[in-house]
């Protein structure tokens, strides 16, 4: 298990109290702390070398473009990828945007042709394709993840000689199951090898080693914020035989290569899909938090979610008054889904927060396909990261035991 | 003024509210209005049955935490009984008294346990909910009364 303490002194929000009580942050699948390490990284860059890049020819403009581009290295070397296939994006949610309507426009899905997608997906994987659908008149198909829980066989049947695009999460973002993607691609391309895949690595990329060549997506997404990065800032990776076929989802300024009144040319890769002034103080703050990422070693960051979620689950089967969602086993990776009996979230939530500093997400988690697979409302959602323990979890415990005794 | 806490939020007198309301039912034959707070999927549905500009019968269904259901029952309570016009001064001060503005407290006293709510930002959309969609049953009111 990693020496959550030791990283725990790298974020300054964790010496804060909370009513007075030590924070215990359990909502990194919504964000995650910002560590002093990443806002120092984005400082110097801010303070001192921040210019236009890819403009100006004077020193600053000149370290900005170094910095960018480096950020794009360290990130392509993190997921295996190469330089000109990691576009910078605002996050996962842009990311998904852009394939989705530049596949589109591109004519790349015909009108008869089917997307498939899952209710296991949280909005940002699911909306996009929706409306892509009703506006350009493609069929979306809909996995139906049955209580909320994916099934690998089930899931392959969905697949037919329309299917053209398929956009799935790597991990769930409510129950934390975990997709076997790797696997899922090599028989998707063995039933069909023209079928474009996207995989939705927001709540997997920040836990679990990502190889894209392995993995062999056509298309990955995931945000920095969830991953010790900034806020405003996501990549896309896309394999470059898509990325040269498909049409630019922003247009403007940076993004071209000659323009007329007549018509523009478009720039090479990356850059096609970079229109205007990019997010830099976003991308060096990335490549630092990835920077920090590495030196921890994603092995061992999946070792120590998983050791915590095991935990997670076990502690919590022991309370008779929850109910937990998802597989409740070995597939699932720092996030658990669960509620108090006859308690809404929103209640459960505040109470752990007030009474004992403890920062949970309760609600639909921008998922609400899958709420209705598991039948209710809104969920409690907890989630662990690199500065997480086990005693988060005791006294995460304590406190459900509280609330069930106030509230019941 | 002295500021509510996590005791009096989650108080007995709330609880009972949210849990017991004897305001949480259908009542048939009314007008029918729905509210919904996107961010976290809680849902009311307002009945209201007006006669001579009188609120004569109120009631919800619905789910959402404590601190909404509460409300909604505190809501039903006041205004069962009131004009139009009353009823319409009071959802103003409650909403005054949500936001943490100065608010008369006499015609709100009804919902008074929740006078400090703007204490918890968070919350002040789940106390809101029942009021707002009882705005909204007002317009649909006037709407129809200027059809006519």
């Amino acid at each position: 298990m990693l020496s959550s303490k030791e990283y725990k002194e790298l974020f300054p929000a964790l010496k804060r109290k909370i009513n007075g009580h030590d924070l215990i942050y359990l909502d990194n699948a919504a964000t995650t702390l910002r560590s002093k390490e990443v806002m120092d990284a984005v400082c110097e860059y801010s303070l001192n070398h921040h210019a236009n890049v890819h403009r100006s020819s004077h020193t600053l403009a000149a370290e900005a473009t170094k910095m960018y581009e480096d950020a794009r290295e360290r990130v392509a070397n993190f997921i295996d990828a190469e330089n000109e296939e990691i576009i910078f994006t605002k996050g996962a949610t842009e990311s998904i945007n852009l394939i989705a309507y530049s596949l589109a426009t591109s004519k790349i899905i015909q009108p008869e042709e089917e997307i498939l997608i899952t209710t296991l997906e949280h909005h940002a994987n699911f909306v996009p394709w929706q409306q892509i659908g009703k506006i350009f008149n493609i069929r979306v198909k809909y996995y139906q993840a049955k209580n909320g829980i994916f099934n690998f066989d089930d899931y392959l049947t969905y697949i037919s000689h329309k299917t053209r695009v398929i956009s799935i999460t790597a991990v769930s973002n409510v129950t934390g199951q975990v997709i076997p993607i790797e696997e899922l691609i090599s028989k998707v391309r063995q039933i069909r090898k023209d079928i474009i895949i996207v995989v939705d690595g927001a709540q997997s990329v920040p836990h679990l080693p990502t190889n894209v060549k392995k993995m062999d997506a056509d298309f990955l997404v995931f945000s920095g914020h969830k991953m010790l990065g900034p806020t405003g800032v996501g990549v896309l990776f896309g394999k470059k035989e898509y990325l040269n076929k498909i049409n630019p989802f922003l247009f403007g300024g940076e993004m071209i290569d000659k323009v007329t009144t007549k018509d523009t040319s478009f720039n090479i890769l990356p850059y096609k899909f970079e229109a205007g002034t990019p997010n830099v103080d976003g991308a060096v703050g990335l490549a630092k938090a990835i920077e920090i990422l590495e030196d921890i070693g994603m092995q061992n960051i999946k070792e120590h979610d998983k050791i915590l979620t095991d935990y997670a689950i076990e502690q919590l089967k022991l309370l008779n008054f929850l109910e937990i969602y998802g597989p409740k086993n070995e597939s699932q990776c720092s996030i658990v889904s669960f509620n108090v009996k006859g308690i809404h979230p929103h209640d459960v939530s505040q109470l752990l927060n007030d009474l004992y500093g403890i920062a949970i997400r309760s609600g639909h988690h921008c998922a609400q396909p899958i709420m209705e697979e598991l039948g209710v409302k809104s969920t409690c959602r907890i989630s662990f990261y690199i500065y997480n323990e086990k005693e988060d979890i005791d006294k995460l415990i304590l406190g459900l035991k509280k609330v069930w005794e106030w509230l019941k | 003024m002295v500021k509510i806490g996590l005791e009096d939020l989650y108080s007995d007198i709330i609880l009972d509210y949210a849990k017991n309301s004897k305001y949480k039912k259908e009542i048939s034959s009314a007008s029918k209005s729905e509210g919904k707070n996107m961010s976290c999927g809680d849902e009311i549905t307002l009945f209201v049955k007006v006669k001579d500009d009188v609120i004569e019968e109120i009631s919800f269904l619905g789910h959402g935490c404590i601190i909404s259901q509460a409300s909604a029952a505190m809501m039903c309570e006041i205004l069962e009984g009131k004009t139009l016009q009353e009823a319409t001064q009071i959802f103003e001060e409650v909403i005054n008294m949500s936001q943490g503005n100065d608010f008369n407290k006499e015609l709100i006293d009804g919902v008074g346990i929740f006078s400090d709510i703007s204490n918890f930002p968070m919350r002040t959309k789940c106390f809101t909910l029942a009021w707002h969609t009882f705005e909204e049953a007002l317009k649909s009111y006037h709407n129809r009364s200027e059809k006519l």
